[in-house]
């Protein structure tokens, strides 16, 4: 059953200015519980627009956003419930840690959410695990930690609010290549323990393509593609006229295709390249 | 004499950060582009500030043009001749008119007026940025803002521009806009100092000079860096996907003459095993 | 959005007004709040409002920005006739009770209404024709002989223009923050003033943070670029006097010969 679906949302900007401009353009998508959807597109594409709309916190202009087959906008003076079933963690979200001590920044949507003290504390602890923050970083000041831990802390602040969907805009905008590589791991980890249904933004193809379910492409507002890793990424040209790169490896192996050695489309991992190189060598009896 | 010479740097913040630097030596010759690699909190940032003699080294000496840092007295001679990038470009534009604020700099050392208008326009252009001089900076995007930064620099006309992850906030487009530019700034015969993590934008570079926790772990050309899978793998560095696919297949016992670093070199790599 | 709003009021144009030298401008400005209350009687005040028609008509601005402008000072100016309405002295011309209107009463409180209203346009039209950074700079340069006071004129200037430049952003910022505190289900709407104000910490919080931490960078650039006060420093924009400006003085000149003459020839009124 989808979890979410989306019935041709439309957000306008600037209605009745000369700058009116549909940042999102009828969009359809429908989405089923523990599925890790992928959405890339140019800035301006309108992908940020999107998730925002996912949880309330953008109103559509016109269209449906369906929440387990209801209406998010049913009651839209209870929109702040939406809220807590689809986490939002926005792009630096660093820069929204506000209280004294990990731990009671960490609890500040739990507590919105209104848990008991009891819930609140075994929520808070376990999603500071999920991240990988130690009980000792959990009484410190969120200003003293180092910009990964920060990160980390902000994640988990709306992993405690236990959503059903947790939208992530570019968790790993801005970390070296250690520390993207141990938050994605991390968020992975989190997917298959509490199985719910991710949505990540993300500029970087390899990322995206290591981890998604279903890729969402979109362009100018409008949803381009919406289909696995495999068969998005073997759309090189269509990609590239919309101003995307496909990840260096697929590249690699789809101009070998094109110089007509026999391997398969949509290769996404060195690993896979690396298999269909080998099969290929020893076919020819070389290795 | 090299342009730069470093010689055994030693630098602590404080007691809790210790030897941030542990004996950094670095030569840079004029003209050369250099991406200096590593992850966060190896030292990078902090060398790059030691270039432009915002941070003065505990021990050892660097040396610019003749110029040490440590001499108060050049501090802006030191500044004006080693620009200095920074990562988010947000935080660096003064003005709330793209042109004045790439004045900025200029207008700083005293020069004519009529020179400044020179120069800015003559940097706005470098930078692709002219036909927006009279535009807000807060209207435009990542990219745009971090090549005014440069413009800003450039009006200062520096023998060198050292860039401080200057493409770290910015998305693919943004990240492609600024190398674009770096790579006219050394055409022009200016040194270049790339401070990043990213390495595509690494393998762009004449010389490439990894560190990691206040060392200099490995330097040579990009063929000869990236070779190194091993090692920079263990220092938790990525690889180019092309260097890490060949090097994987040299394991299984291929063999190679260069190693590939972007894909069409690596194409051809593989179409030579394949044939 | 927040980030829609522009700063300032500057409306971007080509009018004479808007190609006037900003530090003219400020001048006759000050010279103009002068004149208007130099003015003893009805000709004169009809002259100071009719060169105040003129340069609104001059300044290439819609004039419903104006009666905007004006909007927001309407209860000042009811006020103030009200007052001086009943405060007159001489011959009462009504009365009820205490209060009584005189007609020099009514003829302060007209006076005293055109003044604050012309005011208010010419002062608008300052900002309408003036974008905030040549403010700024003509600010500066006419503070300078203050420096001999030890006044920091350099470093105000300089404070100015910074602020011109993160407003924008800052508010940006603000909304990002706000957004992603109603993410995490803070409610910022219901509730008493006391209720709001603590739903706002988790916003201000990280705003400070956030303007500190552009604080420090941006003195970090700002060294970068060999900043070191305003000691011999230069600036690209030279400010000329042009024709334009010249005429634009005359024009205050003949302005204030026509107020002399109006009082020097008629009555005072009030």
């Amino acid at each position: 059953m989808s979890i979410i679906e989306v019935k041709n949302l439309r957000y306008t900007y600037g209605i009745g200015t000369p700058f009116e401009i549909n940042a999102v353009d009828d969009v359809s998508v429908s989405v089923n519980e523990g599925e890790v959807i992928g959405l890339i597109g140019h800035t301006g594409s309108g992908k940020s627009t999107f998730v925002q709309t996912l949880n309330g916190l953008i109103k559509p202009t016109s269209g449906q956003i369906l929440l387990e087959g209801k209406d998010i906008w049913e009651k839209p003076k209870e929109i702040r419930k939406i809220r807590f079933r689809v986490g939002m963690v926005f792009q630096y979200p660093e820069y929204q840690l506000f209280d004294d001590t990990v731990y009671k920044d960490i609890s500040y949507g739990p507590k919105n959410k209104g848990l008991s003290d009891e819930e609140i504390d075994k929520t808070v602890r376990s999603a500071a695990k999920f991240v990988g923050l130690s009980d000792k970083l959990l009484d410190k000041s969120p200003f003293d930690l180092s910009g990964g831990e920060k990160r980390r802390a902000a994640i988990a602040g709306v992993i405690a609010m236990d959503p059903d969907v947790l939208v992530l805009d570019e968790p790993t905008a801005g970390l070296d290549p250690k520390g993207r590589d141990l938050l994605l791991a991390q968020i992975m980890q989190y997917h298959k323990e509490r199985n719910n249904t991710i949505f990540i933004v993300s500029h970087s193809m390899e990322d995206i393509s290591r981890i998604a379910d279903r890729i969402m492409v979109m362009s100018k507002g409008r949803l381009v593609m919406f289909d696995t890793p495999k068969k998005v990424f073997s759309e090189v040209e269509k990609l590239e006229k919309i101003g995307l790169r496909v990840p260096q490896i697929t590249k690699i192996m789809m101009s070998l295709k094109e110089k007509g050695f026999p391997v398969s489309d949509g290769i996404l991992t060195v690993e896979q390249a690396m298999s269909e190189i080998v099969d290929l060598l020893k076919k020819e009896g070389r290795l | 004499m090299s342009f730069i010479t470093a010689e055994n740097i030693k630098f602590s913040y404080d007691e809790e950060n210790k030897n941030v630097l542990d004996g950094v030596s670095l030569k840079i010759e004029k003209g050369d582009f250099v991406a200096l690699l590593g992850h966060n909190g190896c030292g990078k940032s902090t060398m790059a500030k030691m270039l432009n003699a915002m941070l003065l080294p505990d021990e050892g000496t660097i040396v610019i043009e003749n110029m040490s840092t440590k001499d108060e007295e050049l501090t802006f001679e030191i500044r004006r001749t080693v620009g200095l990038v920074l990562q988010n470009p947000d935080n660096q534009l003064v003005a709330s008119v793209i042109e004045e604020d790439v004045a900025f700099g200029p207008e700083n050392l005293g020069v004519e007026p009529s020179e400044i208008r020179k120069r800015v326009d003559e940097a706005l252009k470098a930078v692709d940025m002219y036909e927006y001089r009279t535009h807000a900076p807060h209207k435009l995007s990542g990219g745009q803002k971090q090549r005014v930064a440069i413009a800003g620099i450039l009006a200062m006309q520096p023998s060198c521009v050292v860039f401080d992850e200057p493409t770290a906030m910015l998305d693919p487009n943004g990240r492609e806009e600024v190398m674009k530019t770096i790579h006219t700034l050394k055409s022009r015969g200016i040194t270049v100092v790339l401070i990043t993590h990213y390495m595509n934008e690494a393998v762009q570079a004449d010389r490439v000079v990894v560190m990691d926790s206040g060392k200099i772990l490995t330097e040579g050309t990009p063929k000869e860096v990236f070779s190194q899978v091993n090692l920079l793998k263990k220092h938790s560095l990525d690889v180019p996907q092309a260097t890490e696919l060949a090097y994987k297949l040299i394991g299984v016992g291929l063999r190679y003459t260069e190693m590939p670093l972007t894909a069409e070199e690596c194409v051809s790599f593989l179409e030579g095993v394949l044939r | 959005m927040i980030r829609d709003i522009t700063l300032g009021q500057f409306v971007p144009g080509k009018g004479i007004i808007h190609r006037m030298d900003p530090r003219v401008k400020i001048l006759l400005l000050i010279a103009f709040i002068v004149f208007i209350f130099c003015t003893f009687n009805f000709v004169s005040l009809g002259v100071c409002a009719a060169a105040v028609l003129f340069v609104i008509f001059l300044s290439d601005v819609p004039f419903k920005l104006y009666l905007k402008s004006l909007k927001v000072i309407i209860l000042i100016i009811i006020i103030t006739s009200i007052l001086n309405i009943f405060y007159g002295s001489g011959t009462p011309i009504f009365e009820l009770g205490f209060l009584k209107i005189t007609l020099s009463g009514i003829y302060r409180a007209i006076f005293v209404s055109v003044r604050i209203i012309c005011l208010i346009l010419i002062s608008s039209c300052l900002t309408f024709t003036t974008s905030p950074t040549d403010l700024t700079d003509a600010i500066e340069r006419l503070m300078k002989p203050l420096k001999v006071f030890h006044i920091k004129v350099h470093e105000i200037a300089m404070m100015m223009t910074i602020a011109l430049r993160f407003v924008p952003t800052l508010l940006e910022e603000t909304d990002k923050i706000m957004s992603a505190q109603k993410a995490r289900g803070a409610d910022m709407e219901s509730g008493g003033i006391i209720k709001k104000i603590k739903a706002m910490t988790p916003v201000l919080i990280p705003l400070f943070v956030s303007a500190f931490r552009r604080a420090y960078e941006l003195a970090m650039a700002m060294e970068c670029r060999c900043y070191r006060g305003g000691n011999g420093r230069t600036r690209m924009k030279i400010l000329h006097m042009k024709p334009l400006d010249f005429g634009c003085v005359g024009f205050a000149a003949a302005l204030l010969a026509g107020i002399i003459v109006c009082n020097l020839i008629l009555p005072a009124v009030i």
